[in-house]
């Protein structure tokens, strides 16, 4: 008597509890909203753990540094762009150019907790380093701009920061005659703009890479270019401290965003992403280049020693839900802490310096 | 109706190999990386999404109608989605900027 029940039913019934089931995700079919199905644990096998040399290799510097199709290199971008990061005038107050929270002299960051702006008014993030971020996937603590001519404009018309409304800005550059001729030849043909000036600066940022440090040469085959003590933390490293999981390949980043537990107010990327959970206080990840000369530590520059930092992962930060999966105390011994510091400052390269720039009158 | 129930229960209960779902166009995420970039199916059929990468990863799409969020998945873990809305479903990993792929979904 019961047969008649359709296959119609049958499948409607299976979809709702298989929806409901979505004990990993979703569990709700809202209209408009693609169904999250069912969730089942799948055998990966044993991975062999790949032997230190293939580790090694997964860490080699690139031979180039890649430039967009959209704004490929040439000597003259990269040399009016570089004017135009020192240039304290692209500022209202004529006073903060890029290099003053960008600076070379502080791993081209500036040393402090959080940046300082106009009107000498704190900011709310530290400042990051420009270094190798040429192969940055996105930019900002929280991801919200696409690539480096974006971020170039930010600060710029920022009214914390820079506080110089594009119009204004352009019409100061065309004030200053000796510009004319750096543009005509970066730009052949293009009229002076905010476009082609971040395309500039973009060009000259492409170009500040990290050189190469102790960590390089030992990955090349030197083994007497690191000590026993570093060898030891960059095991740890890849091991029982599982920083490669975010801190992963050359440059140290995967650009990923997690919620590292630190206890701030700061909900960075949640901001942009407010239904996604585990992005609430999530920051990018910054790369590790050049890190011992980059102190204070993390999206609000709270921590001043790379000793605190390990100290801040070894025991898994605030326990919260956006928390990232891979954050909980790690047990790591006082040996294992002090190899993973000494590891990390060979990640140091003696940077030449650089020449400020004579710049346009 | 006695034969229909177990195999409704086995639908439901889903910690199986799900041999129902063998014949769903899988992507993978190993290396941090989407195994393809560019997938078509039918409207109402199911992609599986595997993790079986080293870290947890987070996919979702903000596209209209398709909308979807996996929350944190661990590494050994595969869920279904499958989309009701025809058009282009920009799908993306929430923690890995670089981990972006369309499905195009048909009528």
């Amino acid at each position: 008597m019961r047969e008649f029940i359709s296959a119609r039913s049958m499948l409607l019934a299976s979809a709702v509890a298989a929806s409901s089931l979505g004990v990993f995700g979703f569990a709700t079919i809202t209209l408009g909203a693609a169904i999250v199905g069912e969730t089942r644990r799948v055998d990966l096998g044993q991975a062999a753990p790949a032997g230190l040399e293939a580790l090694k290799a997964q860490y080699r510097r690139p031979a180039t540094i890649p430039f967009p199709k959209e704004n490929p290199y040439t000597p003259e971008k990269a040399a009016l762009g570089k004017k135009l990061y020192f240039d304290t005038r692209l500022s209202v107050t004529s006073a903060q150019s890029c290099a003053s929270c960008h600076s070379p002299g502080f791993g081209w960051g500036d040393g402090l907790a959080v940046g300082v702006g106009h009107g000498m008014n704190k900011l709310g993030r530290h400042s990051p380093t420009v270094v190798n971020a040429a192969w940055g996937a996105i930019f900002m603590w929280d991801g919200r701009l696409a690539n480096l001519e974006e971020q170039a404009l930010g600060p710029i018309q920022a009214a914390g920061e820079m506080n110089m409304p594009l119009d204004q800005l352009m019409q100061r550059i065309a004030t200053i005659p000796e510009y004319k001729p750096l543009f005509d030849a970066a730009f052949p043909g293009e009229a002076m703009s905010p476009k082609t000036l971040a395309k500039a600066i973009a060009t000259y940022e492409r170009t500040i890479v990290s050189e190469r440090a102790p960590f390089d040469a030992w990955i090349e085959g030197n083994e007497s270019a690191i000590s026993a003590e570093a060898k030891r933390g960059f095991a740890v490293f890849n091991g029982k401290a599982q920083c490669a999981a975010c801190h992963e390949g050359w440059n140290f980043t995967n650009d990923g965003f997690q919620d590292i537990g630190l206890p701030s107010k700061d909900i960075g990327r949640g901001e942009y992403l407010p239904d996604v959970i585990k992005m609430k206080h999530a920051f990018k990840t910054p790369g590790l280049r050049e890190i011992a000369r980059r102190s204070p530590y993390m999206h609000d520059g709270s921590l001043a020693t790379l000793e605190q930092v390990v100290d801040h992962y070894d025991h898994g930060g605030v326990d919260r839900p956006s928390r990232s999966d891979l954050m909980k105390p790690l047990g790591l011994t006082a040996q294992e802490k002090a190899d993973l510091v000494t590891f990390m400052k060979t990640l140091s390269s003696s940077l030449s310096p650089t020449a400020v720039p004579v710049l346009p009158r | 109706m006695r034969k229909l129930i177990p195999v409704t229960i086995a639908i439901v209960a889903g910690l199986s190999a799900g041999a129902l779902a063998a014949a769903n166009q899988q992507i993978h995420q190993k290396g941090r990386v989407f195994s393809s970039e560019n997938v078509t199916i039918k409207k109402g059929e199911a992609i599986t999404f595997v993790n079986d990468d080293s870290v947890p990863h987070n996919i979702v799409s903000t596209s209209k109608g398709n909308e979807f969020n996996l929350g944190s998945q661990a590494p050994g873990m595969s869920t279904d989605v499958s989309f009701k809305e025809p058009g282009d479903v920009q799908v993306l990993c929430a923690i890995h900027p670089r981990m972006k792929m369309t499905v195009k979904v048909t009528d």
